[in-house]
């Protein structure tokens, strides 16, 4: 036993809480890291990114050759020609690199997860995920004294991960709410579908960015695969889990959902669903 | 044409108040959902590694032991405020039917009916007792009462008594009165555990028959005769009731014991806790399958698997539980579940219905893990590290601080009602260490 004897204790804490729920607990299951998507897995793919390329590149000589003959007609005809060609295709490359900064801030979350399982990178990475965080300056110290990677962790849950926790299932209330009230309104099911993949979708980068994370449409897309892969991991507290998950999985969670909304409260229950994926998607620490 | 399906049955013991009823509720909850296809026991779900498996009550039929009202205790539990299942005292039966898929495709599924038993624990201490005569018995009974200041009218009657009484029937009905009284004294009053024997604290059903009438008396007079007598006539009652068909033939066992409460009690409630559980085991070791028949054979009767659980382990945390389960597995010398593979016994920390979750909490400059739960009543979240749990019998210098009581935690709220499983800790592992080889 150690040296210093803490004396045992109990104490109530000030601020009233809800029922404890079992999803909100560290899992007997670990969560499977998730695998980088094959690189070039699907012809599909390469075929979309040449066309990609095609379109792009050919806009790019199409373009440099009409700016070049308006050179020819007037200087500042040319000139102006120019700016608006490099305005436009500046906006396209901004939208390109924000894309890519999502993707890589996904892989950040990978590399995340396995410096925290590493007991010589796991304070390194803890605090460095802390600086990304609004409130993580609070742990600092008692992240400093911890030793075992496990600690770390303990630590990284009781602290920030919970309280991620808690604002994701916030805004899983907030957007199940809204589809509730919404639903009532929308006269055809058909968009009551299209409600709820609206407000599935807008919550998941919700959820996202509340993790530090800001995917645009391919980020998005990628952060989607993921949830359906977390959610295979979590061990499921609802059967409408099963639901969500199936739902995310085919994807165009946008489609399949509109198909199967049996109710607004299936849809309601749902968005809490889907952000508690969501959540344990993006979190470092499961 | 149907294949018939084996029986599979799986007695549940412990003291009152151990935790029986919690588990077996648990267990049906989860069991349930894991048919339904739900995630709720992956260490169920890693042995069958992928093969089918459908779970579905089995038919009460025309058998002769009352149905374990799980859907009545999983409601409550599941209700809003929850409520723990009420206080019951009768045996019942939980029945399932499982048909296990075969790894080999064509082959019929598995068929196989589970029936777990709620068996009163204070029975099982009668066990010791078959081992034992009537002179050696009493001996180490009347030597167990001897501190006690509740048991001190009963040691003046039979202390007092001539040594050569006569048989008679009111000097033998006085005793036992006297006897059975200082019993439940002990138990309520001081907490202990190892009180023999057990149907005086929990009678079976029906009336009480004559030979139920007999205390621990030293000597060897006409009234020490007719006292051996009823006793020899108990101790074959308890031989023959374990093979019977209403409590008999029990495959499995679980013997359940709430160390936690009793560290909280005290250095001696502790000892006997820790004495009876002892004794439980030494009984169990040679009350098994018969030695010289392979463990393969089916249809031999005999408990084939014993595994020795310390309930509502999520009143300590994670590391705590680890303790917990390696206490056990001192006290009863057998191994523990999660490092010793395919054994017939195992020790295991359990809470059936999980309260609480693990944190870190930062005592006098030094964090600890605790464990965090709501409040029941008062709607407010309740730290509670309770003590250092030790993975041994305790010395004397652990008994110097107190062991705090567990507080009045609320279940964690029960998925959809209940239907997706109940919250739990390592219910999964002890399925797979009772039922696993039958999978
Ligand atoms: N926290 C916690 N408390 C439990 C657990 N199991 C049982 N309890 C408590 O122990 C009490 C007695 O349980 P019960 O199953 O009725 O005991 P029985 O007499 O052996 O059937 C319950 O009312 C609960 O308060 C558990 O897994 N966790
Ligand atoms: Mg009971």
């Amino acid at each position: 036993m150690s040296e210093t004897r803490v004396v045992p204790r109990f104490a109530l804490e000030e601020a009233p809480i809800e029922r404890l729920e079992a999803a909100s607990l560290p899992l007997p299951l670990p969560l499977p890291l998730v695998p980088p998507p094959a690189a070039g897995a699907g012809t599909l793919g390469l075929a979309a990114s040449g066309a990609a390329l095609l379109v792009l590149g050919l806009a790019v000589l199409v373009v440099g050759n009409f700016v070049a003959a308006q050179f020819d007609r007037a200087a500042w005809l040319g000139w102006l020609t120019l700016g608006i060609a490099t305005a436009g295709f500046g906006l396209i490359a901004a939208s390109i690199g924000g894309e890519l900064r999502g993707l890589l801030g996904l892989r950040r979350v990978d590399h995340l997860r396995l410096a925290l399982a590493d007991p010589a990178r796991a304070r390194g990475a803890a605090l460095a995920w802390l600086d990304t965080l609004a409130e993580g300056a609070a742990l600092r110290p008692a992240l400093a004294a911890a030793e075992a990677p496990e600690a770390i962790a303990a630590l990284l849950r009781a602290g920030p991960v919970a309280a991620l926790r808690a604002q994701s299932d916030a805004l899983g209330r907030a957007a199940a709410l809204q589809v509730f009230a919404a639903a009532a309104a929308v006269p055809s099911p058909a968009l009551d579908g299209l409600l709820v993949a609206w407000r599935g979708a807008r919550l998941v980068r919700q959820v996202a960015a509340l993790h530090g994370l800001r995917p645009g449409t391919l980020g998005t897309l990628a952060l989607l695969r993921r949830v359906a892969l977390a959610a295979a991991g979590v061990v499921a507290t609802d059967l409408a889990l099963d639901a969500a998950t199936r739902a995310v999985l085919s994807n165009p969670l946008l489609r399949h959902v509109a198909g199967e909304v049996a109710g607004a409260g299936v849809a309601a229950r749902r968005m809490v669903v889907l952000a508690r994926v969501t959540a344990a998607a993006c979190s470092p620490l499961q | 044409m149907l294949i018939p399906r084996r029986t599979l049955r799986v007695g549940v013991t412990g003291l009152a108040r151990a935790g029986k009823t919690v588990l077996l509720t648990s267990i049906a909850g989860n069991l349930l959902a894991a048919g339904a296809g739900l995630p709720t026991l992956p260490a169920l779900a890693a042995r069958l590694g992928g093969r089918s498996l459908r779970i579905r009550l089995a038919p009460a039929g025309a058998d002769a032991l009352p149905r374990f009202d799980h859907a009545a205790h999983l409601a409550a539990l599941a209700a809003d405020p929850p409520h723990w299942p009420a206080r019951t005292d009768a045996v019942s039966l939980l029945a399932f039917d499982l048909d296990v898929g075969r790894a080999t495709p064509g082959l019929p599924p598995r068929r196989l009916r589970l029936e777990l038993l709620d068996y009163p624990g204070e029975w099982l201490l009668d066990l010791p007792m078959l081992a034992q005569d009537f002179a050696a018995w009493s001996r180490a009974a009347l030597h167990r009462l001897e501190p006690y200041a509740e048991a001190a009218g009963f040691l003046g009657f039979v202390r007092g008594l001539p040594v050569a009484a006569p048989r008679d029937e009111v000097l033998a009905a006085t005793g036992h009165h006297l006897y059975r009284a200082a019993l439940r004294r002990l138990r309520d009053d001081r907490g202990l555990a190892m009180l023999q024997p057990g149907r005086f604290l929990m009678p079976a059903p029906g009336g009480a028959p004559p030979w139920l009438g007999f205390f621990p008396c030293a000597g060897s007079g006409p009234l020490a005769g007719l006292l051996r007598e009823r006793f020899d006539r108990y101790c074959a009652e308890v031989r023959h009731s374990l093979a019977a068909p209403v409590f008999g033939g029990i495959d499995r066992l679980v013997v359940l014991a709430d160390l936690l409460s009793a560290l909280h009690a005290g250095a001696e409630p502790f000892a006997d806790a820790a004495a009876a559980l002892g004794a439980v085991a030494g009984a169990l070791r040679w009350r098994r399958r018969l030695p010289f028949l392979p463990a393969w054979l089916p249809f031999v009767p005999g408990i084939a698997r014993v595994a020795y659980v310390a309930s509502k382990a999520d009143h300590v945390a994670e590391r705590q539980r680890g303790n917990l389960a390696a206490l056990v597995s001192r006290l009863t010398e057998v191994p523990r579940a999660d490092t010793a593979a395919d054994t017939d016994t195992a020790a295991v920390a359990v809470a059936a219905v999980r309260c609480t979750e693990d944190v870190v909490w930062t005592l006098e400059g030094h964090p600890v893990s605790a464990v965090r739960g709501r409040v029941a009543g008062a709607a407010r979240a309740g730290r509670s590290y309770p003590g250092e749990v030790p993975d041994r019998p305790p010395d004397a210098a652990f008994w110097a601080h107190p062991f705090l009581a567990l507080p009045d935690f609320e279940p964690m709220r029960l998925p959809l009602g209940g239907r997706a499983g109940v919250p739990h800790i390592g219910v999964d592992t002890l399925l797979d260490f009772l039922v696993g080889d039958r999978l």
